[in-house]
């Protein structure tokens, strides 16, 4: 039902578990990344997983469940800081059913499930969202923030605005669900 | 704004039917299916302004700490862990030691780094660069701040009156909170269930001081008047406000020598504290973050709990949740594509550019649209739904305030909807529609409709009111809108929903929505809800020509 969301079939690459991912996206250091399956990455994003911990051998640096979008122009980079005299990047981790609106920038360091992000926002440096959270377009979240389950967060800085409602879950996971279902090819 | 479609909820009005919907109360009894909740044994839509609210744990919205409720009173509803608050932006602020090591990249230090590091101590805001010691707050030692801060608050002047007030009233209400459970007839006292001797105690001062506002009080008016209050002593308090305070004229002197705005403390940044603050924004000390609640509701009719979440603060399970989706077919509307439209050769009084968005943007005066509604059905047995639109009510006394136009004018109806008139079925719920995992399940499963579903296409060309499709749990109808020329507002119409079911045994209660199968012979129920339909705002003639003109 309701109208799919086209784009050029040449233009995204479809992975076995359903991931789609455009050619025009920037994967820094695939190897250290991970998609859940059926989750979208837009044009122009740009997901640093190659900037990983010092060492060698690989590491996972950003993970990122099932249907979750990653808008156009997103920036993921990990959170860094120096502790105890030692720089060091640290792993971001992001759950099932994460939507992030258009030229976000996300240095999380994790994201629960079915948690929506608007557009033009700066989540900062090692910030918490807690399941079934949202955070406002446009919001600035400082470093350190942690954002309660089912909170709605806006403003800059982003401030508790209001509980969400206890189906939240289920409209978001039929949201993910729905918009990959109308995200489709189209030859060109 | 795209098409929407809202429910009623009535809340416990005599009235069930809802306002009409141009009046500004429209609003706040209509609420999106997924905030509602629904009683079983009222049968009946709650919402949440009408629900009872019980506090079912209380937790620190940043370190997450669930607090046990015994000791969210001695600490005065705020996080008692090292959790605090920029007074300037509201911001969570760090600990930092007086050298901060390495601090990244010279913007912020993060809170790992408050461990290590020289005292005195400080709280520090990333976002704004406040920082304690401009209030001269240190510490020395990074842990135990928040006990230290509540020294403070607890020992600010308005802290001391409010405490004494209680120890001085606190005879008065225990001896009132006895003599209510003792004294009033029981039937008095069910009818309030919820009058607390505090409660009470404030409704008789007012009912004293002020005349005629007594009439909340529960309990028999000669009963209560010969209550203990008489006997108490006259309160005094420990400083005489008002005689030789300067307080004020201190303010009004600096209020002539503000040389910057942001001198003054803003408002936002006042009411977060417990007491009355001072003016200069210099002055503002950290806060103590206050506490969150998980709450539980019940119905306010029968008491039954419609929303328990689990203990856990951040767990979003629930162990009961009777939400009004599970029980009421969810309805989306939405008008057609703008080819459809190019068909119909409504164009040509488009202006210039404004295609694209088609209906979503605007609804010409003049014109004809036809719009769809698909109803999902959440049951795991078919029904049947009959859709009318609510007489409308002539507008009497509250025409549009901006309308000059004569009454009967205004009085006309601006458009007029047409519904299928006759019931149309949707079937069951099944869980295998769910969109897990199927992107091809359009058109899978036609046995079962079959018949009706290859009808569509032909249908849907020839006819814009009547059932254009069916597949799984969804039937989408349709429907149209006549706008009138000279109409103008949006175009909002009432929608009475009634739908029939196969009502079995009473479930049991943990059983949220499973209505499996039944040999006994089924019995049919029918229920019926309001909803409001908003289409989108007209575009007024005039406004056309002036786009199309020049
Ligand atoms: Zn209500
Ligand atoms: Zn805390
Ligand atoms: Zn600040
Ligand atoms: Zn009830």
């Amino acid at each position: 039902m309701d109208t799919p969301i086209y784009y050029a079939k040449t233009e995204f690459i479809e992975t076995d578990t359903g991931n789609k991912v455009s050619r025009r996206a920037t994967i820094a250091g695939p190897q250290n990344i991970i998609l859940g399956g059926k989750t979208i990455i837009s044009n122009g994003a740009i997901i640093r997983g190659d900037l990983k911990r010092t060492g060698p051998g690989h590491a996972v640096v950003i993970s990122l469940g099932r249907y979750c979008l990653v808008g156009e122009g997103c920036v993921m980079r990990p959170p860094y800081k120096t502790y105890r005299g030692n720089f060091n990047y640290y792993p971001m981790k992001i759950g099932d059913h994460v939507h992030i609106g258009a030229n976000t920038v996300v240095e999380a360091a994790t994201i629960g499930n079915h948690v929506v992000i608007g557009k033009n926002c700066v989540i900062g440096k090692f910030t918490i969202i807690k399941d079934c959270a949202r955070i406002a377009d446009n919001t600035i979240v400082p470093p350190n923030t942690v954002i309660p389950a089912l909170a709605l967060f806006s403003g800059s800085p982003g401030r508790f605005v209001e509980d969400l409602p206890e189906s939240t879950q289920e409209i978001v996971e039929a949201h993910t669900k729905h918009y990959y279902t109308r995200f489709q090819p189209i030859e060109r | 704004m795209s098409p929407s479609v809202d429910y009623h909820c009535h809340c416990l009005a005599s009235n069930s039917a809802p306002p009409p919907p141009h009046l500004p109360s429209s609003s706040y009894s209509f609420h999106p299916l997924h905030e509602l909740f629904f009683c079983e044994e009222c049968d009946a839509v709650r919402c949440n302004r009408c629900v009872s609210v019980e506090v079912s744990g209380y937790y620190c919205p940043n370190c997450l700490f669930e607090v046990p409720s015994a000791s969210v009173r001695a600490e005065k509803n705020r996080c008692a862990r090292n959790c605090f608050m920029c007074p300037n932006c509201r911001n969570t602020l760090s600990v930092v030691p007086s050298d901060p090591p390495d601090m990244d990249d010279g913007r912020s230090p993060s809170a790992a780094v408050s461990a290590v590091g020289e005292p005195p101590f400080f709280l520090y805001c990333n976002h704004c660069r406040w920082d304690s010691a401009e209030v001269d707050i240190t510490f020395e030692k990074p842990t135990g701040l928040a006990a230290q801060l509540q020294k403070y608050e607890d020992s600010a002047p308005d802290s001391l009156e409010f405490e004494r007030l209680k120890e001085h009233f606190e005879p008065f209400l225990r001896a009132s909170s006895s003599s209510a459970l003792a004294g009033p007839p029981p039937t008095a006292h069910s009818h309030h269930p919820h009058v607390n001797p505090i409660t009470a105690a404030a409704s008789s001062a007012l009912a004293r001081d002020i005349p005629g506002v007594g009439k909340y009080t529960p309990h028999p008016r000669g009963r209560r008047d010969k209550g203990p209050r008489d006997d108490m002593v006259e309160y005094r308090s420990r400083v005489e406000v008002g005689g030789s305070s300067t307080m004020g004229e201190a303010d009004v002197e600096f209020m002539r020598h503000i040389e910057e705005v942001s001198e003054v403390a803003a408002l936002e940044q006042r009411w977060a504290n417990s007491w009355a603050t001072s003016l200069h924004t210099s002055d503002l000390k950290p806060l103590r973050i206050p506490l969150h609640s998980k709450k539980s509701k019940r119905c306010p009719t029968c008491r039954h709990i419609l929303i328990k979440p689990e203990q856990k603060a951040q767990s979003v399970r629930y162990k009961i949740k009777l939400v009004a989706a599970n029980y009421l077919p969810s309805i989306k509307v939405a008008l057609p594509q703008p080819m459809d439209l190019v068909r119909r050769g409504a164009q040509a009084a488009r202006p210039p550019g404004g295609e694209g968005n088609s209906g979503a943007n605007g609804l010409h005066a003049g014109d004809t649209y036809p719009f769809t509604l698909s109803l999902t059905n959440p049951l795991y047995d078919p029904i049947q739904v009959r859709l009318s639109v609510q007489r409308q009510i002539p507008p009497a006394s509250t025409t549009v305030a901006s309308d000059a136009a004569p009454v009967e004018k205004s009085r006309r109806p601006p458009f007029a909807v047409s519904l299928p008139s006759s019931a149309f079925p949707i079937a069951a719920f099944a869980e295998a529609w769910e969109y897990e995992d199927d992107e091809d399940m359009f058109g899978v499963d036609d046995d079962e409709f079959g018949f009706e579903a290859r009808e569509k296409e032909g249908k849907a060309k020839n006819k814009t009111v009547g059932v254009l499709e069916k597949r799984a749990n969804v039937t989408v109808v349709g429907g149209e809108v006549v706008i009138g020329k000279d109409a103008k507002g949006e175009v909002k119409f009432n929608m009475l929903v009634s739908y029939t079911y196969r009502s079995d045994d009473p479930l049991p209660e943990d059983d949220v929505r499973g209505t499996p199968s039944r040999t006994k012979a089924p019995e049919m129920k029918t229920f019926s809800f309001y909803t409001v339909v908003n289409l989108g705002s007209i575009v007024p003639r005039q406004e056309t020509k002036m786009d199309t003109d020049p």
